[in-house]
C-alpha cells in the first residue's frame, strides 16, 4: 500500500483512533477481530501505541489497595491449578511462540555458547577472526536450533553464514531484521537467500551494540509490505559481546 | 517500591513472567501498579471497576507475557497496550453510545464552528509529562490538544468530548482526525 494513498491514511486514522480509544464498541470490536490477520493495521496500530505512550504520564498515580495483589495471587493459584479452563489465554495478536524465552534462554547459556559457536566458525570459516567483536546466534524458535551465525568483522559490513541448509516455501522470502534497544523500530537488512552467506553492508547504522537483536522472519517473496516484520520467526538472537 | 522507569527492566520482568516466575509479576505490580491503576482508573471513572480492570491487566500479562515481541514494540507500551484496551473495552461495552452515523454528523458540522473555535484553555498540565510528545503537543491548537488529551487520557468517547467541549460532533471528529495525522507527522 502506498503511503500517501487514501487507502493508507484511512489505516493510519482507523489505527490512531483504535489506540486513542475514541471508537465505539463494535468498532473497537472489528478492529480487534482483523488484527491478526492484517499486518499492516496490526503494525500501524502497534506505532500508535508506541507513539502515545507518555500520554499515560498525565493520569496521577493511584496506590492500589492490598487486598488487589492479593486478588490477584488467588487468580494466579486458580489458573495454575486448571490451566485447561484458563480463561484468558487468547492469543494475541503478533505471535503464538515464547520468543523471549528462547533467545533469553540463549543468552542465560552464555559465553559457553558463544565460544561453542565461536569454534564452529573458525572451522567453517578458515580463516583468522581478529576483527570479530560480536557474536549472534540466531536459533529457530522451535527446538532452538542453530540456524544461522552473524558476525561483523570489518565495520561497514556484516556476514551472515548458514549453518544448514532452511526450507522457504516458493512464493515467500526469508527477510532479516535488526533491532538495538534504543532503537525505535526495527531496520529490514534485505532478503537472504537459504544456504547462503551474505555480506550486509551496514554503513548507515550505528556501530553494533550488545544485546541487540536480530531476527529472520518469513515474507512474501519481494519482502514485508509495510517496512516492518509481518510474518512468522524463523531465527533469532541477540549479540553476544566476544571478548 | 517504584524505581525511575529507566531503570526498571520490563522486558526481563515480562521474560520472567513468561517463564512462570510469580516474583516478577510482582515487580512489574510494585513498580507499574499505581501508575497502572492511574491510567484505568482515569478512564472508566469508577474505583472498584478501576481495580477489576487491573487485577484482570495482570491476569493477562501473566499469561500472555511469552507472546510479547520486543521487535514490535517497548514491553512497557506492551503493557499499557494491554491495561488500557481492557479499560477501554470496560467503559466501551457498559455505556451506550448514542448512535449517530455519518451523515447525521455532517448535518451537524458546521464548517464556520470549525473555523470560528477559539479555546485558547489547557484542560491538562501535560508540558511536564509528555516528554518526547511535547513538541509536537506543542504545535496542536489548544482545542485540539484538548480533544486528543481527553480522549485518550479520559476516555472519553466522540460524543462525550463534544458534550465536554460544547462543540458540534463532527467538528471534534474533525479535529481528532486531522491531530492525529499532525502528530504522526511530527513525530516520524
Amino acid at each position: 500500500m502506498n503511503r500517501g494513498s487514501p487507502e493508507a491514511r484511512e489505516l493510519q486514522a482507523l489505527a490512531g483512533e483504535y489506540v486513542l480509544g475514541t471508537l465505539g464498541a463494535a468498532e473497537r470490536r472489528r478492529v480487534e477481530a482483523r488484527l491478526p490477520t492484517d499486518p499492516e493495521l496490526a503494525a500501524a496500530v502497534r506505532a500508535w501505541e508506541e507513539r502515545l505512550l507518555p500520554l499515560t504520564a498525565l493520569a496521577e498515580p493511584v496506590s492500589p489497595p492490598d487486598r488487589l495483589w492479593q486478588r490477584v495471587e488467588r487468580s494466579l493459584g486458580a489458573l495454575a491449578g486448571f490451566p485447561a479452563a484458563m480463561p484468558l489465554s487468547r492469543r494475541p495478536w503478533w505471535r503464538d511462540w515464547n520468543s523471549l524465552t528462547l533467545w533469553r534462554g540463549l543468552a542465560a547459556s552464555g559465553f559457553a555458547a558463544a565460544a561453542v559457536l565461536a569454534a564452529v566458525l573458525v572451522g567453517r570459516l578458515a580463516e583468522p577472526l581478529p576483527a570479530t567483536r560480536f557474536m549472534v546466534v540466531l536459533v529457530a524458535p522451535e527446538d532452538r536450533a542453530p540456524g544461522w551465525v552473524v558476525q561483523t568483522r570489518t565495520s561497514g559490513q556484516i556476514e551472515l553464514v548458514p549453518l544448514g541448509v532452511v526450507e522457504v516455501p516458493a512464493d515467500k522470502a526469508l527477510q532479516f531484521w535488526t533491532k538495538a534497544d534504543s532503537w525505535s523500530a526495527p531496520v529490514s537488512l534485505g532478503l537472504v537467500t537459504p544456504g547462503q552467506s551474505a555480506k550486509v553492508p551496514v554503513s548507515g547504522l550505528p556501530a553494533l551494540q550488545p544485546n541487540q537483536l536480530f531476527e529472520l522472519t518469513l515474507e512474501p517473496r519481494t519482502g514485508s509490505p509495510t517496512g516492518r516484520p509481518t510474518g512468522p520467526v524463523r531465527f533469532i538472537g541477540r549479540a553476544v559481546q566476544v571478548l | 517500591m517504584s524505581v525511575p522507569v529507566s531503570d526498571f527492566d520490563y522486558e526481563a520482568a515480562l521474560l520472567a513472567c513468561a517463564a512462570g516466575k510469580q516474583a516478577a509479576l510482582r515487580a512489574l505490580y510494585e513498580q507499574e501498579g499505581a501508575r497502572l491503576l492511574g491510567v484505568v482508573q482515569r478512564i472508566v471513572r469508577d474505583r472498584a471497576l478501576a481495580e477489576d480492570v487491573l487485577h484482570d491487566a495482570c491476569l493477562n500479562i501473566w499469561t500472555r507475557a511469552g507472546s510479547f515481541d520486543p521487535f514490535r514494540g517497548s514491553a512497557r507500551g506492551w503493557i499499557y497496550s494491554v491495561t488500557r484496551n481492557l479499560a477501554l473495552n470496560a467503559v466501551r461495552d457498559g455505556r451506550r453510545e448514542v448512535g449517530m452515523d455519518d451523515e447525521m454528523v455532517q448535518a451537524l458540522d458546521v464548517r464556520e464552528a470549525l473555523e470560528a473555535w477559539h479555546d485558547t484553555t489547557d484542560a491538562f498540565d501535560w508540558r511536564a509529562s509528555a516528554g518526547r510528545m511535547e513538541g509536537c503537543l506543542e504545535q496542536l491548537e489548544p482545542v485540539r490538544r484538548n480533544c486528543i488529551l481527553h480522549a485518550y487520557v479520559d476516555g472519553l468517547s466522540h460524543g462525550e468530548i463534544a458534550r465536554r467541549l460544547e462543540a458540534p460532533l463532527g467538528t471534534v471528529k474533525a479535529w481528532i482526525r486531522r491531530s492525529l495525522g499532525a502528530l504522526r507527522e511530527c513525530m516520524e
